[in-house]
């Protein structure tokens, strides 16, 4: 019963089957990565119609075989498409011999039985509640920490490093100023449009201008100044920080007597609570000047735009804006340090650090506003 | 006496270096088939940065570099793919996946350019997986393997797809001696039973009297080499007297 296989593979075979149930399969030509895929499946389906009770496959005749080719000839060796039957390899080039050997269906039977271990969804809501509090701990130990050294380093300036924090002053805030100034902008632009439509059926569109004013000042100024500098700087604080962990630096800093937080922290927040009411007062003025242009569009002077800003603002809204962004500014800083710091092992942990050092930022500058906002209005009444 | 072997890689007047600074001069060397050759020099030598060029991940300031004859550095598109996939590389790390398991990573190359089943892909990668004895290891992710395992695992990638050629960058870098000896027998089994060609760049002494057939010496002082040939032949007889410091690991 021969089978001749189509001539442009460059791997033949041969089937023949004697009357007592015993066959010979001969190799030839170059058993590679390319004609074992499709020798493979012309064996499968050539095989699978024969009854056999043993099988010498014969490959003194193969040129060439690679790891590809050795596979497909183990896994006829193993019986794979003719079970039952005993299988003979003959003929295997001697340098092969170490390579065939390192074949093993005990491997994988192992890998198809591994399964991922599932835990119950107890135990996950019970391991994430344990993990949140944990991080809870670490939050508030490390602000207290923070809060100490800044404070022991405003004490005595000249412990402080200087120049590091004028460097992350430049990195964080100055190099920040066009992309908040755009943002912001855009935002008193869109606040402008916006409001004009609703506020004119009530016959109020001249107050479009006492709107902007406010909710530039006290909420969208602080707001997105803090999302732009967790987004922007600090997520580079954590990635800088993340990378010194996994290098190895920061354990230099420790044996060397060096206090990480000191060393590399105090710096990083004194530097965020300086420059984000700058930043907030920068992102106030843009915010102000794209909505402008919509209200002079909408046909008011410029005079009575103003007007309308300069009575509708106090200083008590500025006050709450600034004070927010002080808030903001601390928020960032030390929570995109400490994920930082947190930074587990391997490369992928500087992503996740930076990632959660971003997540957590916005977070928390929402959950203040929260606050903020809850208790200012107490306060007002 | 056995014939002359075919030359595998040679590179030809091979200047390299990183924009207006050049670290190695017109270097001229060939790497027969089947040999463990090693490429030797002082820290800052050029070493690693000969290895780059040599691997196509950056360009020369001039010269070739030639594997199985065909040019590395003027091929485009599938002729320098054709190329790459003659040779594997181990990096000094590993340069495993982190987030795939050791047999994914050893797989990857089988999916993305073989037509094999998967059960066939499984079946090879274990198979390489066994032969630098991690079968153990294989469902493991490589933050959960030693430096040894990353780097035999690394090696179990590189020769999946059965590489006329394997560039390893200081394989023993980090190796506790008895890990560092046996990576040693795979290389010299890898090369007897499969024939493959090896090209490393070691600073590792007992590696090199152990594995290397020939080995190049870089000198940083004249951007180029300065002696070649068998390791041990270099220790009584290079004309130099610190390529024999070197290799007799004795202080200048």
């Amino acid at each position: 019963m021969p089978g001749l296989t189509p001539v442009e593979l460059p791997v033949q075979w041969e089937i023949s089957v004697r009357p007592d149930g015993t066959g010979t399969l001969v190799f030839k030509g170059e058993l590679d990565a390319v004609s074992t895929p499709v020798a493979w499946r012309k064996l499968e389906r050539e095989l699978t119609g024969i009854k056999l009770v043993g099988l010498r496959i014969d490959v003194a005749q193969l040129s060439s075989c690679d790891s590809a080719g050795l596979a497909l000839l183990y896994h006829l060796s193993a019986g794979g498409m003719t079970p039952g039957a005993k299988v003979e390899l003959l003929g295997l080039n001697p340098e092969l011999k170490h390579l065939f050997q390192s074949f093993s269906t005990e491997d994988v039977q192992a890998l198809q039985e591994h399964e991922p271990a599932c835990s119950s969804i107890v135990d996950d809501v019970g391991e994430a509640t344990l993990a949140w509090l944990r991080d809870l701990r670490d939050q508030v130990e490390f602000i207290g920490e923070v809060t100490l050294d800044v404070f022991a380093s405003l004490l005595r300036p000249r412990r402080m490093r200087w120049q590091e924090v004028m460097r992350v002053f430049e990195l964080a805030g100055v190099n920040a100023l066009p992309i908040v100034f755009l943002l912001t902008f855009l935002i008193g632009m869109v606040i402008a449009f916006e409001s004009a439509q609703p506020l004119a059926q009530l016959g109020a569109q001249v107050y479009v201008a006492n709107l902007l004013g406010l909710t530039i000042s006290r909420e969208l100024g602080p707001v997105m100044t803090a999302i732009m500098l967790a987004g922007r700087s600090g997520s580079a604080f954590a990635a800088e920080l993340g990378t010194m962990k996994v290098n190895e630096e920061l354990n230099a800093l420790q044996t060397m007597g060096l206090s990480p937080i000191r060393f590399l922290v105090v710096q990083r927040v004194v530097a965020g609570l300086l420059l984000t009411p700058i930043l907030t007062i920068f992102a106030m003025y843009a915010g102000l000047l794209g909505g402008i242009p919509v209200l002079l569009g909408l046909g008011f002077p410029l005079r009575m735009v103003l007007y309308q800003i300069q009575s509708g603002l106090h200083f008590g809204d500025l006050a709450e804006g600034l004070s927010k962004s002080i808030i903001f500014g601390g928020i960032v800083a030390s929570v995109s340090c400490l994920r930082g710091l947190q930074t587990g092992e391997g490369p992928r942990a500087v992503g996740e650090s930076t990632t959660r050092s971003v997540v957590s930022s916005i977070l928390l500058i929402i959950l203040a506003d929260a606050l903020f906002a809850a208790v200012t209005f107490v306060l007002r009444k | 006496m056995s014939e002359p072997r075919k030359i595998l890689i040679e590179a030809r007047d091979l200047t390299v270096g990183y924009g207006e600074r050049i670290v190695l001069e017109r270097i001229n060397f060939q790497v027969h088939r089947g040999e463990v050759f090693a490429i030797l020099g002082a820290s800052g030598s050029g070493k690693s940065t000969l290895l780059k060029h040599l691997i196509g991940l950056h360009q020369p300031v001039s010269g070739d570099v030639l594997i199985s004859g065909a040019s590395l550095v003027n091929a485009e598109g599938d002729e320098r793919l054709g190329i790459l996939r003659k040779f594997g590389v181990l990096y000094q790390g590993g340069a495993l996946f982190g987030s795939l398991t050791a047999v994914e990573n050893v797989r990857l190359p089988l999916d993305e350019f073989t037509e094999l089943s998967e059960a066939a892909k499984d079946l090879i990668a274990l198979s390489k997986l066994r032969l630098v004895g991690l079968e153990m290891a294989a469902t493991k992710l490589p933050a959960d393997l030693s430096g040894g395992m990353q780097k035999r695992a690394g090696i179990a990638r590189a020769i999946v797809l059965d590489p006329c050629v394997l560039f390893l960058d200081e394989p023993s870098a980090g190796l506790d001696p008895i890990t560092s000896a046996g990576l040693d027998a795979l290389i010299r089994e890898l090369a007897g039973g499969l024939g493959i060609t090896f090209v490393m760049v070691t600073h590792e002494l007992a590696s090199i009297f152990s594995v290397a057939d020939r080995v190049v010496v870089l000198d940083p002082k004249v951007r180029g080499i300065v002696a070649e040939g068998p390791p041990a032949w270099l220790r009584e007889n290079a004309t130099q007297p610190w390529v024999r410091q070197f290799l007799n690991r004795e202080v200048a």
